[in-house]
C-alpha cells in the first residue's frame, strides 16, 4: 500500500532542521530555499511545515509531461531533463507545495526520497509520521470534524 | 572570489555609511586558517582596523555582523551569527550573540560578514537581497519599536521570507545596554550593540538569500551531524522546560541570585517557576534556525492589566533579573517586563541590574528625592519596574541616569554606590552568583574580556556544581583537572577555568549556540566533534588539538584587544558583593575568599605575566600573534 507524509502542526518549533534535509538529500547541500517542504512562521502563533500531499493536480497541467507518478510507492517525481521550468505546477497547487529551484530554475516537487523521507526520519520534534494512506485519511477527517466544531488540533508544547 | 572555500559564503560586505559606500572583499584564506570565522574573525578585523583608545560611540567604531563556517548549515544548533564591535559600556572588546534566523540567511545572501563603518547623516536601513545591496531612507521608522519596525520594513520590501535585524528606541536614545534585535524577540543583547547602531543612525538590516552552502564530503558530514543531532536530543530537561528551569534548579543549591545578590535564596521562587510558565502562559516551544533542542519559549498573558500579545520568552536570565533579582515573584509582570525590553531594545539582563540597582540605593539614601518624584523605588513593586523600563529605554528622569549602565550611574550618584554597583569592567552582571553556585565562575567573571559575562566564553558551571557531576565537557583528554574537588574549593579553579575559557572558544567561532557545547560526551558537541565536522564541511583537515589552539588564539587575540585599550590586572576584580556572605538559605555564609590565588593560577596556566595579566612575548609567539605582541610591546 501507498504512503504519505501527515503533519502534526501544533508540535512544530520552526527550526527549519526538514528543510536543510530535503536540501542535503536532494543536492548534498545546505540550503532551505531549494528544499520541496516549507516551514511557514506566521505570527502570531503559527508554525508549521507545509508539502505536498502527492494529489497529482500537477501532473496535468505541466505541458511537456515532465511529472509523472512514481509506480513503486505512488510519489510524484519531475523529469529533470524534460522540465522548462515555466512554472505552471506552481500555478496549480492548492498548497503551495511545488517551487521553482532558485538555482537550476526547475521544478521542485516531494518525491517522498523514494519511499524514506528524511524530514520525517529527522524531525527532532515528530511533527511529520510517514503512514499508511488509510491511515491519513483518518486523520484528514479529524482535522474536518474539529474544524466543523471549531475546535483546535490538541496542544502539544513540550515533548513526552 | 577566486577559488571555492567550502562551508562559507566567501564574502564579506563593508558597508561606509558616511560616504554610502558599499564594498565586497574575498575572505582572507590566512585568517580563515587561523581563526577559522565568526567572532575569530571579527576579532582580527576589530584589532587591525580599530585605532586603539577611540570613543565607542563615534564614528570611527566599527560594528561586525559575523557568521561561522557551521553556520546556516545542516549542524544541530547552528542558527547563530554575533555582532563584534568595541563596548560602549565597557570600552573592551564587546560581543553579542543571537539565534533566529538571521545569522543563516547572512550565508545565503552570500556574506560571512558585515561590516558597519562610519556613521550615516540621516536614519536608514540596509536591504540585503541575494548579494544586492541597498541603503534605504529609515526616518519614517524611527522611535518605532522592534515589533512595529519589523511589519514596516517586511512590508516595505515586499519579501516576507527576509529577516531583520533592529534597534528600538533604546538604541536610538544610546541607551549603553541597548540591544540589537533579530526575528522580533531574538536578541544580540550584552555589551551594548544597539547603542553602536544607533550611534551609527543606522535603524535596521534586513536580509535574505536563496545561494547554496557547499559541502566538501556530504556522507561523512552528514554522518557527524546526525551523530551530533542524536546526542543534543538527550537534553530533555532544557527541551521540556526550557532555561527558565534554572530558577528552581539553582533556589534548591542556594544561588538564585536575589535582592540585588543580597542572597542566593528566594523564598518565592515557585512563583516563577518553569512550571508556572508552562502551566498558564507557555504557548508553545520555539527554536532557532537547525536547533533540535529548542528551549526558547513563546508565552503571552491573556487577560489583566500585564496583557501581552504572544511573543518569545522569559529566559532564565530575564526571568531572574526582572524577578527574584528584584525580590518580585509576579510572573505576569516578568512577561510583560520581558516584551517591553524586547520591544524597546533592551538588555534584560542589564535592565534588571540597574532596576535594583536603583531601588538599593534609593533604600539607602543616596538617590535624591527630586529625581524620583512619583515613582515608589521599592523592592517586590512591579509598577516601578515597568515604569524603570520605559524612562530608561525613553532616557527620562532617573533613566536617563540608568541608562548610562550601572558603573557610570554608581559614579554620577556618589556615596557607596560605586562599591555596591554588580559588573566587572562595567557589564552588568547576571544571574549567576559565583559565592553559591560555583567558585569557578568567580574567576570567569573577573577575568572574562567582555566583562561580567556567564556564557563568553564558555559556561563552566556545570563542571563541579554537584559532587556526582560527569560534567567534563570532552575536556578530560586535554588535561583538565578531573574529578572537580567540589564547587566551594578556590585553589585548582585558576587552572581548570583555563580549558572552558579555551574550549569555549570553539563554538563562537563556528557559529554555534553554547547550548550545544555544556555536559558531557554523548550529551552535547565535543572539540573532537566540532573538527569532524568542521573537517568534513570545509576540506579543510583539523583535529581536536588544532581547534583548541586557535581557540587558544583567539581568547588572546581578544585578550590583547582590551590591553591595547589599557585593561590588565587591576581590572579583573569582582564586585564588593560578592567578598561579603550570602544572607539566607541553603550555602548561607559562602564568599569569595581569595580571588588572586585563582588570577595567579589562570594567568601562570595561559601562559600570561603574573604581575600584569597581560599575555608575554613567548605564548604570543607560540601561538602565531607575533605582529600582536610588538604592537603591544609599543604600549
Amino acid at each position: 500500500m501507498w504512503k504519505n507524509i501527515i503533519i502534526h502542526p501544533k508540535k512544530c518549533t520552526g527550526c527549519h532542521l526538514c528543510e536543510l534535509y530535503c536540501s542535503f538529500h536532494h543536492f548534498k547541500i545546505n540550503n532551505p530555499s531549494r528544499s520541496r517542504i516549507h516551514v511557514v512562521r506566521s505570527e502570531p502563533y503559527i508554525d508549521s511545515p507545509v508539502l505536498c500531499i502527492q494529489c497529482g493536480l500537477c501532473i496535468n497541467s505541466c505541458p511537456v509531461g515532465a511529472i509523472i507518478r512514481n509506480k513503486k510507492n505512488g510519489a510524484i517525481n519531475v523529469l529533470i531533463d524534460k522540465c522548462i521550468g515555466c512554472a505552471q505546477c506552481v500555478f496549480v497547487c492548492p498548497y503551495g507545495a511545488a517551487t521553482i529551484d532558485p538555482v537550476t530554475k526547475k521544478a521542485l516537487i516531494c518525491d517522498l526520497c523514494d519511499g524514506e523521507p528524511e524530514c520525517v526520519k529527522n524531525c527532532p520534534e515528530k511533527v511529520l509520521e510517514y503512514v499508511d494512506s488509510t491511515k491519513a485519511v483518518y486523520y484528514k477527517n479529524l482535522i474536518i470534524s474539529k474544524l466543523l466544531k471549531k475546535e483546535s488540533v490538541p496542544l502539544e508544547p513540550y515533548p513526552k | 572570489m577566486s577559488e571555492k572555500i567550502f562551508g562559507y559564503a566567501g564574502q564579506i560586505l563593508r558597508i561606509d555609511l558616511s560616504k554610502k559606500k558599499i564594498l565586497k572583499e574575498s575572505l582572507r584564506k590566512d585568517f580563515i586558517k587561523k581563526y577559522i570565522g565568526c567572532t575569530g574573525y571579527a576579532a582580527a578585523i576589530l584589532w587591525y582596523e580599530l585605532k586603539p583608545k577611540i570613543d565607542p560611540l563615534s564614528p570611527e567604531n566599527k560594528i561586525i555582523f559575523s557568521t561561522g563556517p557551521l553556520t546556516g548549515t545542516l549542524c544541530p544548533c547552528s542558527g547563530s551569527y554575533e555582532i563584534c564591535f568595541k563596548s560602549p559600556l565597557t570600552n573592551a572588546f564587546g560581543e553579542s550573540r543571537s539565534g533566529g534566523i538571521f545569522g543563516p540567511k547572512m550565508k545565503y545572501a552570500g556574506f560571512d560578514h558585515i561590516i558597519i563603518e562610519g556613521k550615516s547623516d540621516k536614519p536608514v536601513y540596509i536591504w540585503i537581497n541575494n548579494g544586492e545591496v541597498e541603503i534605504k531612507d529609515a526616518q519614517h521608522l524611527y522611535g518605532k519599536t522592534v515589533h512595529e519596525t519589523t511589519e514596516i520594513i517586511l512590508e516595505e520590501i515586499k519579501e516576507p521570507e527576509a529577516s531583520i535585524a533592529c534597534i528600538g528606541p533604546a538604541g536610538e536614545k544610546l541607551v549603553r545596554f541597548a540591544a540589537v534585535m533579530n526575528d522580533r524577540d531574538r536578541a544580540a543583547g550584552r555589551c551594548g550593540g544597539g547603542a553602536i547602531m544607533g550611534s551609527k543612525n543606522l535603524k535596521a538590516i534586513a536580509i535574505n538569500g536563496e545561494k547554496d552552502i557547499e559541502i566538501a564530503n556530504p556522507e561523512k558530514f552528514y554522518e557527524f551531524v546526525t551523530e551530533a543531532e542524536k546526542a543534543l536530543l538527550k537534553k530533555t530537561a532544557l527541551r521540556r522546560f526550557g532555561t527558565i528551569n534554572a530558577i528552581t534548579v539553582l533556589n534548591a543549591m542556594g544561588a538564585l541570585p536575589t535582592k540585588y545578590g543580597y542572597t542566593g535564596f528566594f523564598e518565592r521562587a515557585e512563583d516563577v517557576s518553569s512550571e508556572r510558565l508552562l502551566s498558564k502562559y507557555l504557548i508553545k516551544r520555539r527554536a532557532c534556525f537547525a536547533c533540535p533542542i529548542g528551549c526558547g519559549r513563546y508565552s503571552e498573558v491573556k487577560h489583566g492589566i500585564w496583557a501581552t500579545p504572544p511573543h518569545e520568552g522569559p529566559e532564565f536570565e530575564t526571568a531572574d533579573m526582572l524577578g527574584p533579582w528584584i525580590y518580585l515573584s509576579n510572573l505576569e509582570a516578568i512577561i510583560k517586563a520581558n516584551y517591553l525590553c524586547n520591544n524597546y531594545g533592551l538588555d534584560t539582563i542589564s535592565a534588571g541590574n540597574v532596576i535594583a540597582f536603583a531601588i538599593e540605593c534609593y533604600e539607602k539614601g543616596w538617590i535624591k528625592e527630586d529625581l524620583v518624584k512619583g515613582i515608589k523605588l521599592e523592592w517586590n513593586n512591579p509598577e516601578t519596574m515597568i515604569e524603570l523600563i520605559k524612562l530608561i529605554a525613553k532616557r527620562e528622569r532617573i533613566g536617563d541616569l540608568l541608562a548610562e549602565g550601572v558603573m557610570r550611574a554608581a559614579e554620577k550618584i556618589g556615596y557607596g554606590a560605586p562599591e555596591l554597583a554588580l559588573h566587572t569592567k562595567g557589564l552588568e552582571m547576571p544571574a549567576h552568583d559565583p559565592r553559591g553556585e560555583t567558585k569557578i565562575m568567580a574567576i570567569k567573571y573577573a577575568v572574562e574580556y567582555r566583562g561580567g559575562c556567564h556564557v563568553h566564553s564558555g559556561f563552566p558551571g556545570l563542571y563541579d556544581r554537584s559532587p556526582e557531576s560527569l560534567n567534563d565537557y570532552g575536556l578530560k583528554q586535554f588535561g583538565l583537572p578531573w574529578p572537580p574537588k567540589g564547587k566551594f574549593i578556590e585553589e585548582g579553579k585558576g587552572i581548570a577555568y583555563r580549558f572552558f575559557a579555551i574550549f569555549g572558544q570553539i563554538p563562537e567561532i563556528m557559529g554555534m549556540c553554547q547550548f550545544a557545547s555544556m555536559g558531557s560526551e554523548g550529551n552535547m558537541i565535543t572539540a573532537k566533534d566540532y573538527a569532524n565536522i568542521y573537517s568534513s564541511l570545509t576540506g579543510i583537515e583539523m583535529n581536536e588539538y588544532d581547534l583548541m589552539k586557535i581557540g587558544e588564539r583567539v581568547y588572546n587575540l581578544k585578550r590583547c584587544f582590551n590591553v591595547r585599550e589599557g585593561f590588565n590586572r587591576k581590572d579583573d576584580k569582582l564586585p564588593k558583593r560578592m567578598y561579603e556572605p550570602i544572607a539566607t538559605g541553603p550555602v548561607k555564609g559562602e564568599y569569595v575568599k581569595n580571588l588572586d590565588l585563582m588570577l595567579n593560577e589562570f594567568y601562570e596556566a595561559m601562559g600570561w605575566d603574573i604581575e600584569t595579566g597581560i599575555p608575554t612575548f613567548k605564548k604570543l609567539k607560540e601561538l602565531g600573534l607575533e605582529d600582536v605582541a610588538e604592537e603591544l610591546k609599543k604600549i
